[in-house]
């Protein structure tokens, strides 16, 4: 494989495998890394296809230095290669919080543990979205506690944008509570805390959480099955607000 | 003296001078191109580890290797990419050395052992182990105080990064920004 000449001892480990990326372990001068690699779509006409993977990758990097700027911890950016299209990054020791949460679901939940975890989430959104930034496909496995000092770190920035707008930043709630929901149903309502923590530390909670409810009430009666994209969950809830207008009654 | 695998077998060594009084002929013989062997030659006061170097020294051999370096010479593009800034003229003042510079370090690519013992006598000053490094630059805040003016890093970064990995992020992600 071509990557291969990136690396010291030239070894890559498959780790995921997405839509968009592969995602592979390996070492950067030294240290354990991730490399993530977008791969070009054969359908696409190339020239377009190198063209909005440069940007993507770029964007990326952007936005995850962005956030570290903010006071949101994400990993460590090694390199960037435009050319093999490919991000390094520090490799994270510790599980995701799917992992935790899925553990409390097992054998209890401890609640200590699970609080700490909440309000950090809360906090971390809080900050990214008072800078303007969208993470854009907030679940918990694209969160990681790191051993030792249990600091919650936010991965995966792919699908993440700049934007001020309220409905932008109550979307990026919204993926969160449904994952939630569907994933994590019984560690009771952690929604709950990770709001309560963002309207703590977030200075501009309120015009969020009027979106939030907005969409909120018209999601339950719709009992959606959008798709988990951006575009998909942006275009969903437009057209139920401009729904809500319509029929001008609470459901 | 130490040498530092960067990668394909292609490495680093890195030498950290204090007390350096002939910083001015080491300027000129470097901007005449005399310098010989090639080094580079780092303020490392902008330092507070080995890392954030190696990764610049990383991205420098990617850029040769697409036959993409952006300055003259590969030592040269070392100084550039860690400055983590795109402006050229101002990256090789504040991160290279100046006249007034005591606290230098050296780095060579690919250098043979009596190469880095050349680079030895061409510097006038006491070398010193590179686990200095964090003393002189990273340790406290004020020591601090020029790597964050330099490479702009906010209040809150700080909090949840050390410094070493801020500026390694800021080296690396220079182009997408």
């Amino acid at each position: 494989m071509e990557l291969t000449a990136n690396n010291e001892d030239g070894s890559l480990i498959l780790i995921k495998q997405g839509a968009e990326a592969r995602v592979f372990e390996s070492t950067f001068v030294g240290r354990r890394s991730i490399v993530k690699e977008r791969f070009s779509k054969k359908y696409r006409h190339p020239s377009l296809d190198s063209k909005l993977t440069l940007k993507r990758l770029n964007a990326e990097s952007r936005c995850m230095t962005k956030a570290r700027r903010l006071g949101v911890s994400t990993p460590v950016l090694y390199a960037v290669d435009p050319v093999q299209h490919t991000l390094t990054f520090e490799y994270v020791e510790g599980p995701s919080v799917k992992d935790v949460f899925l553990e409390f679901g097992l054998h209890g939940i401890v609640e200590e543990r699970l609080d700490d975890i909440a309000v950090q989430i809360g906090v971390a959104i809080a900050k990214l979205h008072d800078g303007g930034l969208i993470h854009g496909d907030l679940t918990t496995s694209n969160m990681l506690i790191r051993n030792g000092t249990n600091q919650l770190v936010l991965i995966d920035f792919g699908l993440s944008f700049t934007s001020t707008l309220p409905e932008d930043k109550a979307v990026d709630l919204y993926v969160l509570e449904r994952a939630l929901v569907s994933m994590h149903s019984s560690c009771g309502n952690v929604m709950d805390r990770i709001i309560a923590a963002y309207r703590k530390s977030s200075k501009q909670w309120s015009s969020t959480m009027n979106k939030l409810a907005q969409g909120a009430i018209l999601f339950c009666s719709c009992a959606s099955k959008g798709s988990k994209t951006h575009h998909g969950w942006m275009s969903l809830l437009h057209s139920s607000i401009m729904y809500y207008g319509k029929m001008k009654r609470c459901p | 003296m130490k040498v530092f695998n960067i990668s394909n077998g292609n490495t680093l060594s890195v030498s950290l001078f204090t007390e350096v009084t002939n910083t001015k002929e080491l300027l000129d013989s470097m901007q005449a191109g005399t310098l010989e062997p090639e080094v580079a030659f780092l303020n490392a006061l902008l330092i507070p580890d080995v890392f954030p170097l190696l990764a610049a020294a990383h991205k420098t051999l990617i850029a040769k290797s697409q036959e993409s370096l952006t300055t003259r010479t590969l030592h040269s593009e070392l100084v550039y990419n860690y400055s983590g800034s795109k402006h050229i003229t101002e990256s090789l003042k504040r991160c290279g050395i100046s006249d007034s510079s005591t606290y230098v370090l050296a780095a060579r690519f690919n250098a043979s052992p009596d190469e880095m013992k050349a680079v030895e006598k061409l510097v006038n000053g006491k070398e010193i182990g590179l686990e200095e490094l964090e003393g002189k630059a990273g340790s406290s805040p004020d020591k601090k105080g020029l790597s964050v003016q330099h490479y702009k890093i906010s209040g809150p970064e700080l909090e949840i990064s050390s410094l070493t990995d801020a500026i390694t992020c800021r080296i690396a992600a220079r182009d997408a920004l």
